[in-house]
């Protein structure tokens, strides 16, 4: 095992190329999570993107459809939370388990009788989306290796990243959203119309949700497979509570997921069995998941034992 | 009383509601409802054979529902069930397949109590984390779902390898004895109905039982009135485990006589929905249940004879649990004005 084969410069685009479908998933559940909802059906929305993603564009030919109407696929999976959550009452854990599993089972369900295969479905038909190559670098060599022949979604999810954070931060909206999760009926008293930014937050969190569906079934892979999201929506949510649901920092989160995979993946070659390589991501992810939240209780009773101090 | 019929009646319209959505889909196909729906139960019902698959198939559903339901009691919203059937079934595939040395009734104890404290130990961790601090234990228990699956699947295809061409151990030593052959009903089922029993006398008739039950209803005033609701919550969450550890103890000993990998997909998550459709009352975990069995080994005989596949089950079920979990849909709209608190309490019961 050389350690020269598994550290070296490909290494860094494997780890962004592997986190980038969790990190669009970790945007998905940080939107709802600044509204105080915990996006459990990330895993749902996500893999309902992916179908739609691959329907569309093998039926049009046409990945920018395909995205799109994966996103539109990934809102309705969220309306049917958010109409749960909001004006009916249901826990969110549950509706969320909920769509998760309605996902799984609707695209297995559509996948037969539209397709008419189980498991597996792909085809030359569906088109990929593209991949951006940028011919004045392919000359350097380290920038080369790291920065040419991206998929357009990856570059796009940089640019997603910075818009919400943005909005999270710097606009009336954010602001409002915020309040609305942190104290909601203090934004309610202050006029602010609660259900209406749970609505919006979910919806475009379903956006983004179905997004990350578009970019793994037409990106990072071009096929549908039943249940092809395995968990990247709940690592998604996990890299959230990492970053506390500020973009930047969750999508940090993703990346060190990334890496373990990456990792993972070139150790597979000097034969490690392929089942405790697929489990190392999932470890780590809880790990950090633990971590996250120990080292946030310790800031938050230092800042109390500090307030008693004062007094 | 009035809670009870409301609690009926929504439940009926759940259950019509996503029949109709069901007839939708297949009609989407140009199939015809009736006939497909006809042809769910007399898969589930017609003859020994099909009989006997949707009772072995309710024999875990009742351990895995209940497990989830106990945790949700004690405030913890457990979707690692699954997982804990993976390891619950690998301990004992373990025990039974190496402890040679060991009287063959004693083994099947031993089996028993090897799954119980894996799978007790495995909620362990979630409980733990939770409790400890604050790790959402949804996201924990699910991506231990796929850790505990791939260690079994490791397992079975490496160190316990029955070198077969599927992933799968050697026989055990001891198997639970079938009835109603050639389906893959077994004494299990008996072991599954007193562990369900006694975990409900448990629940409802023992000190244990009400601190979890106000624990989970409302921790604060658990706390107030001394209890521990972190300790309390961890307790729910193994025995939570252990049930787990059972359903696939049964499954392995007794629906398989080895462990065949990847067995229990499925399993934690319907138990889980299960669970949810019954909002956690035990009175009603037997029958849905039940009704969840009968829907699964008859969505089988539907696919054969018509042209429906057998996948319209499982989003029918998932459209069902989306609507069982909206508490206020089906509240009529005159209630629906007097105030939120108490059209709450009309609508959980």
């Amino acid at each position: 095992m050389k350690l020269r084969n598994i550290f070296n410069i490909s290494l860094i685009y494997s780890t962004f190329h592997i986190a980038t479908p969790i990190i669009y998933a970790a945007l998905c559940a940080a939107i709802t999570q600044q509204a105080n909802i915990l996006n459990v059906g990330t895993e749902g929305i996500m893999l309902m993107g992916c179908f739609v993603a691959v329907a569309v564009s093998y039926f049009t030919g046409s990945w920018i459809l395909g995205t799109l109407a994966a996103m539109i696929g990934g809102m309705l999976i969220a309306l049917i939370m958010a109409v749960g959550i909001i004006r009916y009452n249901a826990d969110n854990c549950a509706i969320g388990m909920g769509v998760n599993l309605l996902a799984t089972a609707l695209t297995k369900y559509l996948l037969e009788t539209i397709f008419g295969v189980s498991g597996n479905f792909t085809d030359p038909k569906i088109i990929s989306i593209p991949k951006v190559n940028i011919p004045f670098i392919e000359n350097i060599p380290i920038i080369n290796d790291i920065f040419n022949n991206w998929y357009v979604t990856e570059w796009l999810v940089l640019v997603l990243i910075a818009v919400v954070w943005f909005m999270f931060y710097k606009t009336v909206w954010g602001l409002r959203l915020r309040a609305v999760g942190q104290f909601e009926q203090a934004a309610q008293t202050a006029g602010i119309n609660v259900s209406s930014m749970k609505y919006q937050a979910l919806l475009i969190g379903g956006l983004l949700g179905g997004l990350a569906g578009a970019h793994l079934a037409l990106g990072y892979t071009t096929l549908f497979r039943e249940g092809m999201t395995s968990n990247r929506g709940f690592m998604g949510v996990a890299a959230m509570y990492f970053g506390n649901a500020n973009p930047i920092f969750s999508s940090i989160g993703c990346l060190v997921f990334g890496l373990a995979s990456a990792i993972g993946n070139r150790v597979q070659a000097y034969g490690v069995p392929s089942q405790i390589v697929l489990l190392i991501p999932y470890v780590i992810t809880i790990v950090v998941l633990v971590v996250s939240l120990v080292s946030k209780q310790a800031a938050e009773r230092k800042k109390k034992s500090s307030l008693t101090n004062v007094n | 009383m009035k809670d009870r019929k409301v609690y009926v009646v929504k439940w009926v319209l759940t259950v019509l509601f996503a029949l109709v959505i069901g007839a939708v889909l297949i009609l989407m196909i140009h199939e015809n409802p009736i006939d497909a729906y006809v042809a769910l139960v007399r898969g589930a019902f017609g003859g020994n054979l099909k009989l006997g698959t949707t009772l072995s198939n309710f024999t875990p559903l009742l351990l895995t529902s209940a497990a989830f339901a106990i945790a949700a009691k004690g405030g913890a919203f457990n979707v690692g069930v699954e997982g804990e059937v993976f390891l619950g079934g690998l301990a004992a595939a373990y025990v039974g397949i190496y402890w040679t040395w060991c009287p063959k009734p004693l083994l099947i104890v031993l089996c028993f109590a090897a799954a119980i404290l894996v799978s007790a130990a495995w909620a362990f961790i979630a409980a733990f984390l939770k409790v400890k601090w604050g790790v959402n234990e949804v996201c924990v228990t699910i991506l231990m779902n796929s850790v505990a699956q791939y260690i079994a699947s490791y397992c079975v295809s490496g160190p316990m390898s029955a070198g077969k061409a599927n992933s799968q151990s050697p026989d055990t030593l001891v198997t639970l004895p079938k009835i109603m052959k050639p389906s893959t009903l077994n004494t299990g089922i008996f072991i599954a109905i007193v562990v369900f029993i006694l975990v409900w006398f448990m629940l409802q008739k023992t000190t244990l039982g009400y601190k979890i039950r106000s624990t989970g209803t409302n921790p604060a005033h658990a706390e107030y009135a001394g209890m521990k609701p972190g300790r309390i919550t961890i307790i729910a969450m193994m025995i939570s485990g252990a049930l787990g550890g059972i359903a696939g103890c049964i499954q392995v000993l007794g629906a398989y006589g080895y462990y065949l990998d990847n067995f229990a997909t499925g399993l934690g998550s319907n138990g889980m929905l299960i669970a949810l459709i019954a909002r956690s009352n035990f009175a009603a975990l037997p029958f849905v249940s039940f009704f969840v069995a009968v829907l699964k080994s008859g969505a089988m005989g539907m696919q054969q004879s018509t042209g429906v596949p057998k996948s319209i089950v499982d989003t029918l079920t998932a459209v069902f649990i989306c609507v069982a979990c909206m508490e206020m849909l089906f509240i009529f709209k005159k209630k629906k004005k007097s105030g939120k608190s108490e059209v709450k309490q009309g609508g959980e019961s």
